[in-house]
């Protein structure tokens, strides 16, 4: 498989966020991985201590620059994630136009970050919420091939609420009308069928027929809650959508199975460890609920599929 | 296998040096490696064109502090390669230094990038910094013979004289030398070079046994960039699992390079098609694609127990 990722995403010393979430995972499944890392801090900022520095937009396009004077800005995706800086988020969105001359079928995998109803403090939410949500919106999303919003972000870049899976199926068809062929509503606050202690997760797929006509292919997925805050979970899971829809292009339902599955093996081999290192009735520590990434090389590879989705 | 690596080395963006070297590779091993990236290019400098920021002193030891305040400045390994920087290198022996008070097993896996075949790729201010501060902390070191040399002033032209630098390298601090690469002559051959390990161990008596070891590996016609840095990451990963066994860590270690390098030079020539020589990007190690190599190497060199 020859098939060249380029990855834009946080550096962290320790730990896995952005493109430590990404790129092992990536790696181990055969893509060639070029990343240009937005910061580099210590640990993710969810630790009682964070320190670093960021790039800037400048310094973004001086390295990309670099890539296309030896004419190698060649690349089949784009990943992106979490952003602070509209500046850099625009200067990212120029690159991707660049990008897609230079390869029109080149498929842009975009995670808008803006947030989360279970925020880390209010600051962050009203930041992107006001500041980066007119650029997602306007410039980032209609480039935007596979999209994976969460409930609020796919709520903000529509201005429509969803309440019921009927609402979450006309958000991904406004979604879809914006830009990206492929969305997944990763979460939502949806009432799981079996129960509380599940949540709902929705995709919904475009494709073009050979005879020229549209099709949609809408899936649901039931995903056990684990009772942790997790961090650099999103960042593996556009990862991994990006490498099992590549993997399984026209089948939206068993890319997001082996997706969702993955992110499950990952997830709990990390809770376990996390609870054992933290000992009996302790909450874990950031630093010990850090995903569990090198131990899970083998479910990386090859998921056995826990979580089955349903073609609505 | 609960082991943390803290790697302090190059990114580029595309291609496989420094960091983006060494990481892949180790955790494909099951090591858990925090990295810290010196530098941040497009690419390495042998390509027409390279850009990119480097990292400061300060810099390094503002990311180091972050680790500390958290409390998780726990490491088995520390690993370096090249650097430019006087400023940078002695702010990696402090970080060194500091990281073994708070476990005293760490071992520093050192690669003393100062240049080959006779002149130095680094600034020369370096040289003293390496010989006097950075070798003396240092675990295993992984010199060519033009560092060999530099680092004890003596000169290296029969296998005696080889062993001889080992010994004076082990006096300077490492109990585990591995010269890479050298101009001896093989016994296989012109299409082979000869590499040589030392590796001192203090028997439970308390008296001192030195292990040493020559391996010839087949000389391949292209200029590779990374492969030293890919060398001392598995050098790292099997002297882990063969702690007392160079021979055998070295023939893992050598055995996976060659892997590595012949799915290159393949790819690079098919790629560049007949009678044409393979460019930078062209030569890039086929990194992903060894997978199974990295995990599982077969063994293709051997290595001799010498005197």
């Amino acid at each position: 498989m020859e098939c060249r990722v380029l990855s834009i995403q946080s550096h962290v010393v320790r730990g896995y966020v952005g493109n430590k979430s990404a790129l092992f995972p990536l790696q181990v499944l055969g893509f060639e991985v070029d990343s240009i890392n937005s910061v580099q801090f210590s640990n993710h900022t969810g630790y009682a201590h964070w320190k670093g520095q960021v790039l800037t937009a400048e310094e973004l396009n001086v390295l990309y620059e670099g890539i296309k004077l030896n004419k190698v800005n060649h690349y089949d995706y784009i990943l992106t994630g979490y952003s602070r800086d509209t500046s850099f988020l625009e200067m990212v969105v120029d690159i991707i136009q660049e990008l897609k001359k230079a390869n029109p079928s080149l498929v842009y995998v975009c995670d808008p970050v803006m947030g989360d109803h279970v925020i880390y403090n209010n600051c962050f939410l009203f930041l992107h919420e006001k500041i980066l949500l007119p650029v997602y919106r306007d410039k980032v999303v209609p480039l935007a091939d596979i999209l994976t919003p969460n409930q609020f972000e796919a709520e903000l870049l529509t201005g429509r609420k969803i309440n019921t899976q009927e609402d979450a199926i006309e958000v991904m068809d406004l979604l879809h009308k914006m830009g990206p062929e492929t969305v997944v509503l990763t979460s939502t606050d949806l009432l799981s069928k079996h129960g509380d202690k599940f949540l709902v997760a929705l995709g919904s797929q475009k494709l073009t027929k050979p005879d020229g006509t549209n099709s949609n292919q809408k899936i649901c997925m039931d995903i056990p809650k684990v009772d942790a805050v997790f961090v650099g979970t999103g960042d593996l899971f556009a990862a991994m959508l990006l490498a099992w829809t590549h993997l399984h292009p026209k089948d939206l339902k068993t890319a997001c199975e082996k997706t969702v599955s993955v992110m499950h093996h990952v997830i709990h081999r990390t809770i376990t460890y996390a609870n054992d290192v933290a000992g009996p009735g302790k909450r874990p520590s950031p630093a010990q609920l850090e995903l569990r990434m090198v131990q899970s090389k083998a479910d990386i590879e090859n998921p056995s599929v826990v979580v089955e989705a349903k073609v609505l | 296998m609960e082991c943390r690596v803290l790697s302090i080395q190059s990114h580029v963006v595309r291609g496989y040096v420094g960091n983006k070297s060494a990481s892949f590779p180790l955790q494909v091993l099951g090591f858990e490696v925090d990295s810290i990236n010196s530098v941040q290019f497009s690419n390495h400098t042998g390509y027409s064109h390279w850009k990119g920021q480097v990292l400061t002193a300060d810099e390094l030891h503002v990311l180091y502090e972050g680790i500390k305040l958290n409390n998780v400045h726990h490491y088995d390994y520390v690993l370096t390669g090249y650097t430019r920087d006087t400023s940078f290198l002695e702010m990696v022996v402090d970080i060194v230094q500091e990281l073994k008070r708070a476990n005293p097993n760490l071992v520093y896996v050192c690669d003393p990038v100062l240049g080959d075949h006779g002149s130095m790729y680094v600034p020369q201010n370096l040289y003293p910094v390496y010989k006097n501060k950075v070798v003396p902390v240092a675990d295993i070191i992984t010199p060519n013979q033009f560092e060999a040399e530099l680092l004890t002033g003596k000169t290296i032209s029969t296998e005696k004289d080889a062993v001889e630098v080992m010994d004076l390298l082990h006096a300077m601090g490492p109990d585990t030398v591995v010269i890479t690469s050298s101009d001896l002559p093989p016994r296989l051959g012109d299409r082979f070079l000869v590499s040589l390990g030392s590796q001192r161990h203090v028997r439970p008596d308390g008296s001192r046994t030195t292990q040493r070891v020559r391996i010839e590996v087949p000389k391949v016609d292209a200029v590779f960039v990374g492969t030293g840095d890919l060398f001392a990451a598995m050098l790292l990963a099997w002297t882990h699992h063969y702690p007392n066994d160079l021979k055998t860590a070295c023939e893992k270690t050598f055995s996976v390079m060659h892997h590595v390098i012949q799915r290159t030079i393949s790819y690079a020539h098919d790629l560049a098609g007949p009678g044409r020589r393979p460019s930078p990007p062209q030569l890039e190690l086929r990194m992903v694609q060894s997978k199974a190599d990295i995990e599982d190497p077969a063994i293709v060199t051997e290595a001799t127990v010498i005197s």
